[in-house]
């Protein structure tokens, strides 16, 4: 059905959101964690009051803010550069959280032989600690990964043509009804199983290159 | 004191407690009891008893069933075959076993675990009452009394009102102990009941075990505390390999065991 | 400063449009919840068809994006002859949502109850409804107490959701107050920051919650 397929449209924009979102804030989450964790205390503040701030607003008041709040002169993001912007900070705090978990999961005795043999800190943490962190963080940001797949659907309301916005532009221009949502929900189940295989997949790659 | 002398003290105190008790009465019996875990057999074709005022340990080494062994007593284990009886009350595993022959015989048998498994969101108090009140059906004033002259008896009375996390082990364990004979069991089962605890914590314990073994109480103790299994119990029997292969009078079996099985595990046990 | 000025014209709005949301977060938690208590307990259940009804329910509700569900009971409800006002629906979808992720965090405090405290009472002879009336549900929702409450805040959050079903919480009035000055940024961050002040603290009182939990149900051994 017409319905069917107007919905289904919406996947590849939904998943470009999803994994550009996921890869912006894995990568940002890793400079704002070891500020989290250093020994500098103005920076654990720094970082502790950044996070909490991001996870304070809902993700749709951040995407409001940067494609309506923002007009620099006559710029303006447009709504997959705003989307992809503020799902990507808002997954790097969370990121940011599940790697300091599987940073403090390590046994306090890795960082102490670390010591003892001489190790130089910063190759403690490249060598040792983030192996094993990675290790233990995977699982959390797989389930991460699928609950941001859930969250890109909140890019409907800046009009990113994910599943979502298709959904609704199908339900209320051509009377869809129900099934149409139905449908797009079932959608994001079922789409959630390549998303987790894919996420997991992604963190034993970087396990196997941190890992040598 | 010697084993004759406390054993006619118990028998004293048996005779004053109860009206209908022999000294010959049979508080537990297991007939032919068989257990596995899935394919692997745990113990097979197993009998005891044990007889009123009696106490019998029950030692050997880890892994040869002792501690399932205790717990098919109350049933917190079934097993594939065999009879188990505690006082009056008989389930027999051939012919299936219903709820209400389950609670039967868990009413008659009192048990203290290794890991004390007291109820941490109930004050001390509460876990002492809690049984008597939701399966004796005694009222909130007659359970607390109850509970607090069970709790000095083990010593705690100034502990009723804390949660469990604020005692220390050896005083969750007499806790656990008071909670046990809160509903008045015939029969109690110690599941290696000093194991967790510090050599020196683990003589309050003991000390609570002797005055319940004088006072007359039936007790089958699984344990590795050997001086208890030798000054305390009248019944030993050792276990391994799946099998009891030895029991009798506790001296005898540890001054001069017919096994070698029994042999073996004395030598690492008492000659370390 | 002049924007400051804005705000404090702005605010009485935009804290009518907090209350509602903080409303609507109640209610859905008050219907969710005992939903969610349900569903934990059915996705145990023996019988298979419960079992399976129950953990159907729970995996859709968990995977379907809020905002899906939302506009499901407001705009797609209609076409089977049954409207809800929107207030309604969302009240009926963010309850719907709490049931199914509450149950799993019920499921996780049923799972994490000291399995020897069970035994302990099934060795007094105490009967299983007794069981999970006085042993198992009290422990359970006293290690659930600090997953829910982080739960609940998200749910405030989702509030936030509810623009787009035409309720006027707390994101509608800003936005409204947006498009008629222009001046989007600056109502956005003050509603922005209503939103840090309810969830920031709270996120403090589960950690402290989290942390209290631990400690007490901790064995002094």
């Amino acid at each position: 059905m017409e319905h069917l397929n107007a919905v289904l449209s919406g996947i590849p924009m939904t998943l470009l959101v999803t994994a550009a979102s996921f890869a912006i804030g894995a990568t940002a989450a890793i400079p704002l964690t070891l500020l989290m964790m250093s020994p500098w205390r103005p920076g654990r503040l720094l970082a502790r009051v950044f996070t909490d701030i991001i996870r304070g607003l809902p993700p749709v008041v951040w995407l409001f803010i940067i494609y309506f709040g923002v007009s620099i002169g006559g710029f303006q993001f447009d709504a997959v550069s705003a989307a992809i912007m503020g799902l990507g900070v808002v997954s790097a705090a969370y990121l940011a959280e599940i790697y300091r978990s599987g940073v403090l999961s390590l046994h306090e005795g890795q960082w102490e032989a670390a010591a003892a043999m001489g190790v130089g800190r910063l190759d403690t943490v490249a060598r040792v600690v983030a192996p094993q962190a990675i290790r233990v963080a995977v699982p959390a940001a797989t389930g991460y990964a699928i609950s941001l797949l859930k969250d890109s659907a909140v890019a409907s309301t800046i009009g990113v043509t994910g599943i979502a916005y298709m959904a609704t532009q199908d339900a209320r221009s051509n009377a869809g009804g129900l099934p149409v949502y139905l449908f797009a929900a079932a959608l994001y189940v079922l789409l959630a199983v390549p998303v987790a295989v894919a996420a997991r997949l992604a963190g034993n790659a970087m396990q196997r290159k941190v890992s040598r | 004191m010697s084993n004759e002398a406390s054993s006619s003290a118990r028998a004293l105190a048996s005779a004053a407690d109860s009206v209908t008790s022999q000294g010959g009465d049979v508080m537990v019996r297991l007939d032919g009891v068989s257990k596995s875990f899935g394919n692997a057999p745990v113990f097979r074709d197993v009998s005891l008893e044990v007889k009123r005022g009696e106490v019998a340990a029950i030692i050997g080494p880890s892994g040869a069933g002792k501690s399932t062994l205790l717990r098919c007593v109350n049933a917190l284990e079934s097993c594939e075959a065999g009879r188990i009886t505690v006082g009056d009350a008989t389930i027999s595993a051939g012919d299936g076993v219903t709820r209400s022959q389950l609670l039967a015989l868990r009413r008659r048998a009192g048990m203290v675990f290794q890991h004390f498994n007291l109820f941490p969101h109930m004050t001390v108090l509460e876990n002492v009452s809690f049984a008597q009140r939701r399966v004796l059906g005694r009222s909130r004033k007659a359970a607390d009394e109850r509970s607090r002259e069970l709790l000095e008896r083990v010593g705690l009375a100034e502990r009723a009102d804390y949660y469990p996390s604020r005692c220390s082990g050896g005083q969750q364990q007499r806790i656990a102990i008071a909670r046990a004979l809160a509903t008045d069991p015939e029969v109690m089962l110690f599941d290696e009941p000093t194991s967790a605890l510090d050599p020196e914590v683990g003589l309050e314990v003991l000390a609570v075990m002797r005055e319940l073994a004088d006072s007359g109480m039936t007790m089958m103790v699984v344990t590795h505390e050997m001086s208890f299994a030798r000054d305390v119990s009248d019944q030993l029997m050792v276990m391994a390999d799946g099998q009891i292969i030895e029991r009798g009078d506790p001296h005898e079996v540890m001054t001069d065991p017919s096994q070698a099985r029994t042999r073996k595990f004395l030598h690492a046990v008492l000659e370390r | 400063m002049n924007f400051l000025d804005s705000w404090l014209d702005w605010s009485p709005t935009l804290l009518n449009g907090l209350w509602l949301s903080i409303r609507i977060t109640f209610v859905s938690l008050l219907l969710g919840l005992p939903l969610g208590m349900v569903l934990a307990v059915a996705a145990t259940a023996r019988r298979a068809w419960v079992r399976y009804l129950a953990i159907a329910f729970i995996e859709l509700g968990r995977g379907a994006p809020a905002i899906v569900v939302l506009q499901l009971f407001y705009f797609g409800l209609p076409s089977t002859g049954l409207t809800l006002a929107s207030m309604t629906a969302a009240v009926v979808a963010l309850g719907l949502t709490t049931a199914a992720f509450t149950s799993e965090i019920l499921r996780g405090g049923i799972n994490a109850v000291p399995p020897g405290t069970l035994e302990a009472s099934a060795a007094l002879a105490v009967g299983p409804l007794d069981t999970l009336r006085y042993i198992t549900l009290p422990q359970a929702l006293r290690i659930a107490l600090a997953p829910l409450l982080g739960f609940a805040i998200l749910i405030f959050q989702a509030t936030a959701l509810c623009t787009t079903i035409a309720v006027p919480e707390l994101l509608s009035q800003a936005y409204s107050i947006g498009s008629s000055t222009f001046q989007y940024l600056s109502v956005l961050i003050l509603a922005g920051l209503m939103y840090a002040v309810i969830t920031i603290p709270s996120g403090w009182l589960v950690t402290r919650a989290e942390a209290r939990m631990s400690r007490h149900l901790r064995p002094a051994n």
